[in-house]
């Protein structure tokens, strides 16, 4: 039995530990009981159960299209990130290193400005002339992919720096490989947990934003977060629904990738 | 004719040098050593025999070709790193079988050469494992296997042995020298460690600040250092200058003597010059700290018995064996 969970000291970190979890998931817990339920309004508790919520909202087209819509947006802001961010970081580490110092200021700027600012300058660039873009999908996967490149430089930065990249390129040139065999034979399975990493972070994050979401796009494109918000005034219940899917949406995903992430033995 | 053969090799980072006109010679299957400090170019130069880092001018031949010219990956030499580069995400057998994979040599032809090569360094049994499931040292095995496997013309190893503990080193040491010796490998060694360097190579390049100072078998070096930045590298010398060592010898001399801490004699029969400072045991070996004619000197006798041991304050007389006196620049 390890220190922490013996005496009064233990009982102490168990009863933090459990009352951090209470305070989170108790939010939670209640809007999934309110999915659940076919009206909650005077009393302690629901007057009963029911499915009819989620029937009601994974049969709604209008829902079914902005999640299809969001899954697109972001699964193409990651494609990008992927295609550009890890030939640069390769490029970076292994053949310019002090370039990392000015990577890491540059990674810093989509979160320097805030998301209503830079909308307001992209609806200016972008509104209009030969690059009008506002309203479409591509507006956002730009945009996006600009707020995941923190996310994917730094985890896969991390990476890297515990694999010893130069070394591996190194050795693996030395045994005859070229530098594309190298870089896809050795190093790249070797990212995987970083990468994975960089993508969750960054798939859950950007699944849920809202800002640019609305203020780039709007209507004309919705995204789950929009419509989320365009259903404000509908059935409650309805909408913890929604909340309550996309919850186990992220949850899903989050769990298979961690299932896929694991150590050869 | 040598194997190797490096010709007014120079390479620097903008200013600063790195190495100025390097020549060495290095013999088929011959085992050298490149010793030195940290920062003085040998590593540099493994590099640039490997291919890994290019040199300014000069020339690298092997075997009559030159190497400068070629891509790492042409030059047919195998490499073990300090950090082990082992592939992570390969199995042991995987990493050792890499080089042939890329040779194009396919799984029965390649299969045998790979038990060989695990069988040389001893870990057979190993070849499922992944270098995360390994120790240092066999990880150490398994980068030596995987450069072997390809059957290079030249091994270079780059402080192969500094990652590793005291004991590990030393059994990896003998087995390295040993394969080196079955195979006939011609081999480049880089170290910091003089006991390394003197106990396993045919031949030494002593570097320092860029150059090799001094070259020749471990007996040459270890005896007859040229300056002394050699004597002090190499060995525990005590370093006197002309002054000092008149007064300590009582006849006059005119440069720098570097004198070997093992080859002065200490007796209590005669005139008892010597007052022991202070005294510590090294295991085998007890190193005194003398005081001689106002000299301070640095003397190891081997660790007999109690009896013998000289306390501290006790006075004692020296003699030094006229032949260890080395004169240094």
């Amino acid at each position: 039995m390890s220190r922490a969970e013996s005496g009064p000291a233990g009982l102490y970190h168990r009863v933090v530990v459990y009352v951090l979890f209470v305070i989170l998931l108790l939010p939670l817990a209640g809007t999934l009981l309110y999915s659940l339920s076919t009206s909650w309004s005077a009393s302690l508790l629901p007057s009963g159960l029911t499915f009819k919520w989620y029937l009601a909202l994974w049969s709604e087209p209008r829902f079914l299209a902005a999640f299809g819509q969001s899954l697109l947006v972001c699964v193409g802001a990651l494609v990008l990130s992927v295609l550009l961010i890890l030939p640069l970081l390769f490029v970076v580490h292994y053949h310019f290193p002090r370039l990392d110092a000015l990577m890491n200021i540059l990674i810093l700027l989509p979160f320097a400005v805030p998301p209503v600012v830079s909308s307001v300058g992209l609806l200016q660039l972008y509104g209009s002339g030969p690059m009008a873009m506002v309203g479409t999908p591509w507006i956002l996967i730009g945009c996006y992919f600009t707020v995941a490149l923190p996310f994917m430089y730094r985890a896969i930065t991390n990476n890297l720096q515990a694999i010893n990249l130069r070394d591996l390129m190194d050795a693996a040139q030395l045994l005859g490989a070229n530098t594309w065999q190298a870089a896809f034979l050795v190093v790249l399975p070797n990212l995987r947990k970083g990468l994975m990493v960089a993508l969750l972070l960054s798939f859950s994050f950007l699944f849920g934003e809202f800002v640019f979401a609305n203020l780039l796009v709007g209507t004309r494109y919705e995204t789950l977060q929009v419509y989320l918000n365009n259903m404000r005034n509908s059935s409650g219940h309805f909408n913890s629904a929604l909340v309550i899917s996309y919850f186990l949406f992220v949850l899903v995903l989050t769990w298979a990738a961690n299932r896929l992430n694991k150590d050869k033995t | 004719m040598s194997f190797v053969s490096i010709q007014n090799l120079q390479k620097s980072y903008g200013a600063s040098a790195v190495f100025n006109d390097i020549n060495c010679e290095i013999g088929r299957g011959e085992f050298v050593t490149l010793l030195g400090p940290s920062g003085c170019g040998k590593s540099t130069l493994l590099r640039c025999i490997a291919g890994l880092t290019a040199v300014d001018s000069g020339r690298i031949l092997l075997d009559g070709q030159d190497l400068v010219p070629q891509s790492p990956q042409k030059r047919g030499i195998g490499m073990v790193f300090q950090s082990y580069a082992l592939f992570p995400n390969m199995s042991v057998e995987q990493n050792v079988a890499f080089g042939l994979r890329m040779q194009k040599i396919k799984g029965q032809d390649s299969r045998p050469r790979v038990l060989e090569a695990l069988r040389m360094v001893e870990l057979q049994d190993f070849a499922s494992r992944y270098p995360h499931q390994l120790s240092g040292g066999q990880c150490q095995r398994v980068a030596l296997a995987r450069s072997l496997v390809t059957r290079p013309r030249v091994l270079l190893l780059d402080e192969p042995l500094s990652a590793l503990d005291a004991r590990i080193r030393k059994h990896l040491r003998e087995q390295i020298r040993q394969i080196q010796r079955e195979l006939g490998l011609t081999t480049i060694f880089v170290t910091h460690d003089q006991e390394e360097a003197l106990t396993m190579s045919d031949r030494i390049f002593l570097m320092n600040q860029g150059r090799i100072v001094q070259s020749g078998d471990a007996e040459s070096l270890y005896t007859a250092p040229v300056d002394a930045f050699a004597a002090g590298f190499i060995g525990n010398y005590n370093l006197l200058d002309a002054q000092s060592a008149s007064r300590l010898l009582q006849r006059t001399v005119n440069s720098r003597l570097a004198i070997r801490p093992e080859a002065i004699a200490l007796s209590l029969e005669g005139e008892r010059e010597g007052l022991v400072r202070s005294h510590s045991l090294l295991g085998n070996v007890i190193r005194y700290r003398i005081e001689a004619r106002g000299v301070e000197l640095v003397v190891d006798v081997l660790n007999r018995s109690a009896a013998d041991l000289h306390a501290d304050g006790e006075r004692v007389s020296l003699s030094i064996d006229p032949t260890a006196l080395c004169e240094v620049a």
